[in-house]
């Protein structure tokens, strides 16, 4: 009995994982439950050419702006010298932690609540020892802030837009008349769908409107200086 | 001399024929006994159920809980933070769209879990009702984990939480544990003395964990199979410029060799494809296991990794085999000759076992389940009153709970105004000039080139950008344009390649490719160019090379 009770296992368990590799593999169900993390073997699969950081500030009623990250009471490192918000890289859970801050601090009434996430060529993470190596020029980074997300002080998500990454991409898309004339031309008649629309490069200006007057468009896009 | 006899004169005795005469039998014995041949269905059998000492395991369950303690105790002071409804949990469910799919805890019930949890670890550890303690770690461990996938949930939570299913499904306690002691097994005597028998158990729980491993590299070898710059060496690039982990400063430096990382990825791959089928016999087993510590330990020098490698060379111990521990304790007896440890330890034995003897015997009586249970709830209980105590939020301070920090107007307006578009200087990675490209990357980088050498310039860019114009321009010293070459980088490239020959419509001096990006220069490399008869090693041998100096410098000289 014994034994017929270990093969099973062992017949469940080699299913189980074999599941995950041939999921991944055909990349069919891969995010159909949360128990598919513990069999599909992704590690490393998409880190992008720009350093990320993600910050939480609050506007209270006399609109003065507080920060909310680095938590007031001490943050936790998990993998280095990096707080916990900073690894939510698609910023699903910042809501949560910003009411979490608000609920346990001492603050006059909050308007509301931004998610900031600030980003730089990660080229300039590089030591000045081996940056000399790499180029001539001085090293010079510049941070890029992006607005990702408003929220009421309880944590319920108002608006939302992509991550600054996925953002400039959209823009390099919509960089191109002719598709984005096509896009215009089909754009249907309802003011909302029930789908999202952050990728479609022609809903940035509904975004924007969504953003409207307190936080300012990012400009299209341009040559740089 | 006994000729050899042919196979055909060799008389098989069927079932129940008389026994062969003295020669005969000599004459058969001569001949390799043939090995019975067994069905698929008992070899997989004995791989599963075969009778074997869990050593293997019994090291995976000692330095699995020892790191899996190196960062539970950390996370033991935010359990509330982090798994409970009195805090900011970041459920891994949610991101698949599975709202609610675990209880969250209060937090009390958090740090309470938390601590036994801890309390697990550490008996499982030492082995003491190791079933228990494992099969409580199984559970606890990868629960509170899905409840927080931004600081607790990664791919070695998911790894060890496998491993410790594993370990509780084996007898690893019955090997180096509390509860081997307990039973008298090693009374009076050192774990580690080979006159110990331990008992034997069936193998599968070991071999499920080793092909566990094999499955976790194969598919691991997948995603970068179907990652095409993984194997164009970018996304290694970025990864060694990332610092979200620990400080790599061997990383960092291999940013100079982007072409070793092309080789690396390529090792890797064959190595993890290789693994599930090598591992399995004695040389390949020692290859495999060998490249995958190097691989691992390359993951702590080159990206600041540090529990991941821990966890994935502890399970790696699953492999060891009764053999491998006998030739292992041969070799510590021959060193506590060589040390003379044994004529030492036998001198002070006497004093300690007259010390302790009649302690551990009373110990040993009383470390029952009842204990156990008194233990685990005293491990919890005081958990609750420490955490209390420490107040994580600061809300019981004399002052009261912490206040907001106000930002700054100038804070403020940084992060609020509008974001510019991406400066065309932050889309170039590189850009290298030198006469040797693999896997379209510099080999070699240089300053110093002759008459008749083709100079290679390479521009790499980094995701997300729009069609791009790039230029290559060649200047003389005194910036003068004297050629001018673009090329359209469409929005999925993120490489340029220029190819200058330079011949004797140049003069040996000091020349500068200059990098523009729609027009704006973004980067130049200064070179020196010879005349026919110059040969590298004649070359000046500069401290630095010329790049690295000042551009100035260059234009002085060469004036």
């Amino acid at each position: 009995m014994k034994r017929f009770a270990a093969a099973g296992f062992i017949a469940g368990y080699l299913g189980f994982l074999g599941l995950g590799i041939v999921s991944h593999g055909l990349h069919y169900g891969e995010g159909a439950h949360p128990l598919m993390y513990f069999v599909v073997w992704d590690m490393f699969c998409g880190w992008s050419a720009y350093s990320s950081r993600s910050h939480l500030i609050a506007e209270g009623e006399s609109g003065t702006f507080y920060r909310l990250t680095p938590t007031p009471w001490g943050e936790y490192h998990p993998y280095a010298h990096l707080g916990r918000q900073h690894y939510d890289s698609f910023g699903n859970h910042l809501h949560t932690i910003a009411a979490n801050v608000l609920r346990h601090t001492r603050h006059e009434p909050i308007r509301r609540v931004i998610a900031v996430e600030e980003t730089w060529a990660k080229k300039y993470n590089l030591p000045d020892p081996v940056w000399k190596r790499h180029f001539s020029e001085p090293k010079e980074p510049h941070h890029y802030f992006h607005v990702t997300a408003l929220y009421t002080p309880d944590g319920r998500i108002v608006a939302r837009r992509p991550m600054w990454v996925d953002y400039q991409a959209s823009l390099c898309v919509a960089d191109n008349p002719r598709l984005l004339a096509e896009s215009r031309r089909t754009q249907p008649a309802f003011a909302l769908t029930p789908n999202q629309r952050f990728y479609n490069p022609h809903m940035a200006p509904l975004w924007e409107r969504a953003f409207t007057p307190a936080i300012p468009s990012d400009p299209p896009l341009g040559d740089a200086r | 001399m006994t000729p050899t006899p042919m196979p055909s004169e060799v008389h098989r005795p069927a079932h129940g024929d008389a026994p062969l005469e003295p020669v005969e039998r000599l004459r058969t014995d001569s001949r390799p006994t043939p090995t019975p041949r067994r069905s698929w269905w008992s070899r997989l059998e004995r791989f599963f159920f075969e009778q074997r000492v869990p050593y293997g395991m019994a090291a995976v369950r000692i330095l699995l809980c020892a790191t899996l303690l190196c960062v539970v105790l950390p996370r033991w002071f935010h359990a509330r933070e982090f798994y409970s409804t009195d805090g900011a949990p970041a459920p891994l469910a949610d991101n698949y769209g599975w709202m609610d799919f675990l209880p969250i805890p209060s937090g009390p019930l958090a740090v309470a879990l938390m601590s036994l949890l801890a309390f697990a670890l550490i008996s499982a550890l030492i082995g003491w009702h190791t079933r228990l303690s494992l099969g409580i770690a199984a559970v606890v461990y990868p629960y509170l984990n899905m409840l927080d996938c931004l600081s607790s949930m990664t791919k070695y939570s998911v790894i060890s939480s496998h491993a410790l299913l594993l370990l509780a499904l084996s007898r690893c306690g019955d090997v180096w544990s509390v509860d081997a002691w307990r039973r008298g097994l090693a009374r009076r005597r050192s774990l580690l003395d080979p006159a110990i028998r331990w008992p034997r158990s069936p193998i599968w729980p070991q071999r499920l964990m080793q092909l566990m491993i094999g499955i976790v590299y194969f598919g691991a070898a997948l995603t970068k199979m179907q990652t095409p710059e993984y194997f164009n060496g970018d996304q290694l690039l970025y990864w060694l410029m990332s610092n979200v982990n620990n400080d790599n400063p061997v990383g960092e430096w291999l940013t100079l060799t982007p072409w070793i990382l092309v080789f690396f990825a390529y090792i890797a791959v064959v190595w993890e494809v290789l693994f599930p089928f090598l591992v399995w016999q004695p040389r390949g087993r020692l290859w495999m296991l060998g490249i995958g510590a190097l691989f691992h330990i390359m993951t702590t020098l080159t990206l600041g990794l540090f529990i991941f490698p821990a966890v994935c060379i502890s399970i790696y111990f699953c492999f060891l085999t009764e053999r491998d521990v006998r030739r292992a304790l041969r070799l510590v007896r021959r060193w506590r000759r060589r040390l003379k440890v044994r004529p030492a330890l036998r001198r002070v034995q006497p004093a300690i076992g007259a010390a302790f003897g009649r302690i551990t015997a009373q110990l040993r009586g009383r470390l029952g389940p009842a204990t156990y249970a008194a233990v685990a709830g005293t491990a919890v209980v005081l958990g609750l009153i420490a955490e209390y105590a420490l107040d994580p939020y600061g809300l019981r301070r004399p002052e009261g709970p912490y206040a907001l920090q106000p930002l700054s107007q100038e804070e403020v307006a940084r992060m609020l105004s509008p974001s510019p578009p991406i400066r065309h200087k932050d889309k170039l990675v590189a850009f290298d000039v030198g006469t040797w490209m693999i896997s379209e990357l510099m080999v070699n980088r240089r300053t110093e080139f002759r008459h008749g050498e083709y100079a290679l310039a390479q521009v790499r860019l980094a995701p997300p950008h729009e069609d791009l114009w790039v230029e290559c321009n060649l200047h003389d010293a005194e910036d003068r344009v004297l050629d001018r070459v673009g090329q359209i980088v469409t929005r999925s490239m993120t490489r340029a390649s220029f190819i200058y020959r330079l011949t004797n419509a140049l003069e040996p001096g000091v020349y500068q490719l200059v990098c523009r990006i729609n027009g704006t220069e973004v980067a130049r490399k200064a070179f020196r160019l010879h005349g026919q008869g110059w040969l590298p090693a004649t070359a000046p041998a500069d401290a630095e090379p010329p790049s690295a100096q000042p551009l100035e410098h260059i234009e002085t000289v060469s004036r």
